[in-house]
């Protein structure tokens, strides 16, 4: 039977309208997911949700764009630049929950931004003023310097028996090391110290020059704050994806 | 009489099924629909986008005080910082309480506006000041530096990025009538002690060991310690006069700065980068902030 061309003409207009209708229905159960993601409690997603995944897709396409230059592609440590390997569950700042992610890339580490995590800064020890917010502080003579290296590498060699070892030990607990880094040299994720006691290095590979670089020259990592130039759902959904980098680490 | 058959009219086709042919009542339903489904979008636009007055609170935000929202990453935040509980941890009482604050801390911060604080309270002006140059300088912060740019900075500030030297030394003071023999004495390699007893000299104990140069400067002020600096490890640097007697360093060892390479700099060439680009984008916006302001001076002034 021939189609009659007024017949066509609607049922073209019908299937344009059911693709509108579809389309429209999409954008609208989107938004609804995006809100149902915003109201949830970040720490309480269940990983495998599909509002989840969908949202960790699309951090990742996020990731790639805003965090890899600093962080590499896979979120693995990239020791030149001081960006902590968000694949471990070694957590610089916080605890590695969802919404402490979250807080640093909206709000950054020592960003010029007002709710910025920005505590502490690792002085500078080999400059005259090793601390410009605390003057009081004195610098290392390079007999310290070396004797701190020596403690340091003792402790993730877990060796303590070395002269410059024991001598650094004390220099490390006479000049306030412990202020930040604990008196376990464990470091403190409250203020982004990090733990001296592991073989998880922010700089570098633990060499005496890398250490000894951190030493002298102080230490002032950096992330940018993202709120204002991200929405908050793509912050919650960026901070998803980097907290699953971790989830298959041991 | 025959009657006559009037041929039946048949009606035409239904017009409003065939879009050849204009059907005033279609039109109508079309456009009444259209209508309809147009007002609703708007409708739902309206209540819904961000910056309007709205009776529905977005799901980014916890709640809209007088239109101005309060950031559910506060929320979280205050949850975190005043219980360390998520809210799903949180107890209703405690969840209440954040908000509450939140919703206070959003009233006064309204009602400060309206009182103009600013303009008064020199605490409220220089965190109005920080807050702008922060803004301004977030957008230096986020942008990645280009490798050829860093490598540009370094190079334009070679000198900066290098070792710290090191120097062992002894601080010697002799009198004046002295200073010339014990030069030649320790030059000639005679033993310290010795040197000190017999031209009646004394160890400073200025110099503690090994030390950075920024410390040996501070220690031993800043001419013996360009002597000492000059000088070879091994030898006695040149005699400076000083109100307590002529000075005479022994240089023990003196290992001069050793410049960094690129690679071992670039944290330091990256953060000082930064920290200038931060610099030269917030003298930019106060320029521009002029520029645009209408300012009067007082003649005095002028």
């Amino acid at each position: 039977m021939e189609d009659h061309p007024s017949r066509r003409r609607w049922r073209a207009a019908v299937l344009a309208a059911v693709a509108l209708s579809l389309l429209g229905g999409l954008a609208l159960a989107g938004k609804l997911a995006s809100d149902r993601l915003m109201i949830a409690d970040p720490d309480a997603l269940a990983p495998d949700a599909a509002t989840v995944r969908l949202a960790r897709a699309r951090g990742a396409i996020m990731f790639r764009e805003h965090c890899a230059a600093c962080h590499g592609a896979d979120g693995r440590k990239e020791p030149a630049r001081g960006a902590a390997d968000l694949a471990d569950r070694d957590w610089l700042y916080g605890s590695g929950k969802t919404s402490e992610i979250e807080g640093v890339i909206a709000h950054g580490i020592r960003a010029e931004a007002p709710k910025t995590w920005k505590l502490a800064d690792m002085p500078a020890f080999g400059r005259a003023r090793p601390s410009a917010a605390d003057p009081t502080l004195q610098p290392l003579a390079a007999g310290e310097v070396s004797d701190l290296i020596d403690y340091l590498q003792a402790l993730e060699n877990r060796r303590r028996d070395t002269p410059g070892a024991e001598r650094g030990r004390a220099v490390y607990t006479a000049r306030g090391c412990h202020d930040c880094h604990g008196g376990d040299a464990k470091g403190d994720p409250g203020i982004g110290a990090p733990n001296l006691a592991d073989d998880i290095w922010l700089y570098g590979q633990g060499s005496r020059e890398e250490i000894r670089r951190s030493l002298l020259d102080g230490r002032r990592g950096r992330c940018p704050a993202w709120a204002g130039r991200l929405s908050p759902g793509e912050i919650r959904e960026l901070a998803l994806y980097v907290h699953s980098l971790s989830e298959s680490a041991k | 009489m025959s009657a006559v058959v009037e041929p039946e009219v048949r009606a035409p086709p239904a017009a409003w099924r065939s879009l050849t042919q204009i059907n005033p009542k279609r039109s109508l339903t079309l456009c009444a629909i259209g209508a309809v489904a147009g007002l609703a979008a708007a409708g739902a636009a309206l209540f819904t986008a961000h910056g309007t007055t709205t009776l529905v609170v977005p799901a980014e935000d916890v709640a809209l005080v007088n239109g101005q929202a309060v950031a559910r990453s506060d929320y979280l935040a205050g949850l975190r910082a005043l219980y360390d509980a998520s809210p799903s941890e949180a107890t209703p009482a405690q969840r209440r309480k954040v908000l509450n604050d939140l919703i206070t801390e959003e009233l006064m911060v309204q009602r400060g506006r309206e009182l103009d604080v600013a303009a008064v309270d020199p605490d409220v002006r220089a965190a109005t000041v920080n807050a702008v140059e922060q803004s301004v300088a977030a957008d230096a912060l986020t942008r990645i530096p280009p490798p050829e740019a860093l490598r540009a900075y370094y190079q334009a500030h070679k000198d900066r990025y290098a070792d710290e030297g090191v120097i062992v030394a002894r601080d010697l003071v002799f009198p004046p009538a002295a200073a010339t023999a014990a030069a030649e004495a320790l030059a000639a390699g005679r033993p310290v002690e010795a040197v000190l007893a017999q031209f009646g000299g004394r160890d400073s104990g200025r110099t503690k060991g090994e030390e950075f140069y920024f410390a040996a400067r501070i220690h031993l002020g800043g001419a013996v310690f360009d002597a000492a600096r000059a000088t070879t490890s091994g030898g006695v640097a040149a005699p400076v006069s000083q109100p307590d007697g002529v000075h005479l360093v022994q240089v023990l060892r003196n290992r001069a700065p050793i410049p960094l390479s690129y690679e071992a700099a670039l944290p330091s060439v990256r953060d000082d980068y930064t920290q200038a680009a931060v610099k030269r984008l917030q003298a930019q916006h106060a320029d521009f902030l002029r520029k645009r302001a209408s300012i009067l001076v007082a003649s005095d002034l002028k």
